[in-house]
């Protein structure tokens, strides 16, 4: 189990903002008590990482099917203002579409 | 991800599996870096990437129907092709039509449960149904502008001053020139992946005609929908109470607008979209619908398939020794594949159990469960 994640209830856990310096807006992980046993480390920092960008709203999403990608974990949804937001290829990855 | 409907029976199709598995082995290239039947000159590719399916329908590869069906209309706005790099080019010419490898299937399935009576029937779903599945994406060309855009975002962070825990997030600001070059490239690969899927999906069906020896009335073999899960798109969404123009990056992640919004098609949109989820080969694929809960919580998303949980390195090590292709054989599940290793790396033991993740998504209302699809036959790359 990766330390420093929250359940929120049964089919959400939450990245709390400090987690990682930076954090704009908590990660929300979509997953339950037992798919939370197959959750990287390495993705839920990824999670995390997502949510210090900047223009980031309400939150760093990922999927139950989440696991470590590129920059951004695969599962993953980063929704961004317009004025202050950014955009990044990481976030939509190699195999585009 | 792609999903046809058909009149048929599984009963109808299972005693010709063998037959139809080989025709669509043959009719639909695959493979790492496989070539297809179509050779793009520059101008025919430039012209792809601006009008995405629509060229492909252009070319006589289906119809306006299938169009409608898909997300975006098969063709999203905004594409540059002028910023595509000569590289990416010369890799995209001879792969439009071509599935690929990895995780990229071509799948032949039935319905063995249906959740949602009502959406079921407005999808055209119905029990023990013939379907098939497609999950093919922009292939080497879209791999190329993710490539290349890395590299200017690179220089993106330094210019505008971005501190970043990781430089793999490497990004530039929504208004900045790297950010429209990047979206208006990584558009022409969506374009791309529309286009394939559309020439994939055509010399599906000729197959089927072919083996079948059936019309197309009969076969009824129609697009149910085509949902994008590796992209940026700009929506408009409600934060707190009012409504706001968002750039909504997925990746890995599907979207699954609710009922009424304007962007589905009209057969779906009492019903809301349909959301097409893969598996693995062994099995079990499943179809949802967009909900108002996923609207309001997570930008109109929801997951996109299983999720791997052994590293393609760790499925071989594991598989040695065993035949995957008998093993999905014993349990019914014919394979075909291109690739030597792709059946042990796309075992059922490299990835989570698809249903405890749609299973999650459903709890939470982000989507709610339609149908479930099991493989009959697989064609892998």
């Amino acid at each position: 189990m990766v330390e420093g994640i929250r359940r929120i209830d049964e089919t959400h856990w939450e990245v709390p903002i400090g987690y990682k310096p930076g954090m704009r807006v908590p990660g929300i992980i979509y997953v339950d008590d037992i798919l939370i046993k197959d959750i990287e480390k390495q993705s839920v920092d990824q999670v995390a990482n997502t949510a210090t960008l900047p223009g980031i709203i309400r939150a760093s999403l990922a999927m139950p099917d989440i696991h470590t990608g590129y920059g951004f974990p695969i599962g993953g949804v980063a929704a961004m203002d317009l004025k202050e937001g950014v955009v990044s290829p990481g976030g939509v990855g190699y195999d585009i579409n | 991800m792609r999903l046809l409907r058909s009149n048929l029976a599984k009963d109808e199709v299972i005693s010709r599996i063998r037959d139809l598995v080989e025709a669509l082995y043959i009719e639909i290239p695959s493979g790492v870096g496989s070539k297809g039947k179509i050779r793009l000159g520059h101008e025919d590719e430039r012209r792809l990437l601006l009008k995405g399916a629509h060229w492909a329908v252009e070319q006589g590869f289906g119809d306006a129907s299938d169009i409608e069906r898909t997300e975006s209309g098969g063709c999203i706005d905004g594409a540059d092709p002028s910023l595509i790099s000569n590289k990416a080019y010369e890799r995209g010419r001879a792969q439009q039509g071509t599935l690929g490898s990895g995780n990229h299937f071509l799948e032949i399935q039935y319905v063995d449960e249906i959740y949602d009576e009502k959406a079921a029937r407005a999808f055209g779903l119905f029990l023990g149904q013939m379907t098939v599945m497609i999950h093919t994406g922009s292939r080497g060309f879209g791999h190329q502008v993710c490539t290349d855009f890395l590299v200017v975002m690179e220089e993106a962070i330094r210019r505008y001053n971005i501190s970043l825990p990781d430089r793999e997030l490497a990004c530039a600001p929504y208004s900045s020139p790297e950010a429209k070059d990047y979206l208006g490239a990584m558009r022409a690969a969506a374009n791309y992946a529309w286009a394939n899927r559309q020439c994939i999906m055509h010399w599906a069906r000729e197959a089927f005609f072919k083996i079948l020896n059936i019309s197309p009335n009969a076969l009824g073999m129609s697009l149910i929908y085509d949902v994008a899960h590796n992209i940026a798109k700009t929506e408009e969404h409600t934060v707190d109470d009012k409504k706001m123009k968002l750039i909504v990056h997925r990746k890995g992640a599907t979207r699954a607008f609710p009922p009424g919004h304007p962007e589905l098609p009209a057969a779906y949109r009492a019903i809301g979209q349909p959301v097409l989820i893969p598996g693995d080969m062994g099995r079990a694929s499943y179809v949802l619908v967009g909900t108002e809960k996923a609207m309001a919580e997570s930008f109109g998303s929801t997951c996109h398939g299983a999720g791997r949980v052994m590293s393609r390195h760790q499925a071989i090590r594991q598989a040695k020794g065993r035949s995957i292709r008998r093993e999905l054989e014993d349990r019914g599940i014919l394979v075909r594949s291109a690739g030597r290793e792709t059946l042990a790396e796309e075992m059922s033991e490299a990835y989570k159990d698809i249903s405890n993740v749609v299973d999650v998504v459903h709890r939470a209302g982000i989507s709610r469960k339609v149908a479930r699809l099991r493989p009959m036959g697989v064609i892998k790359g």
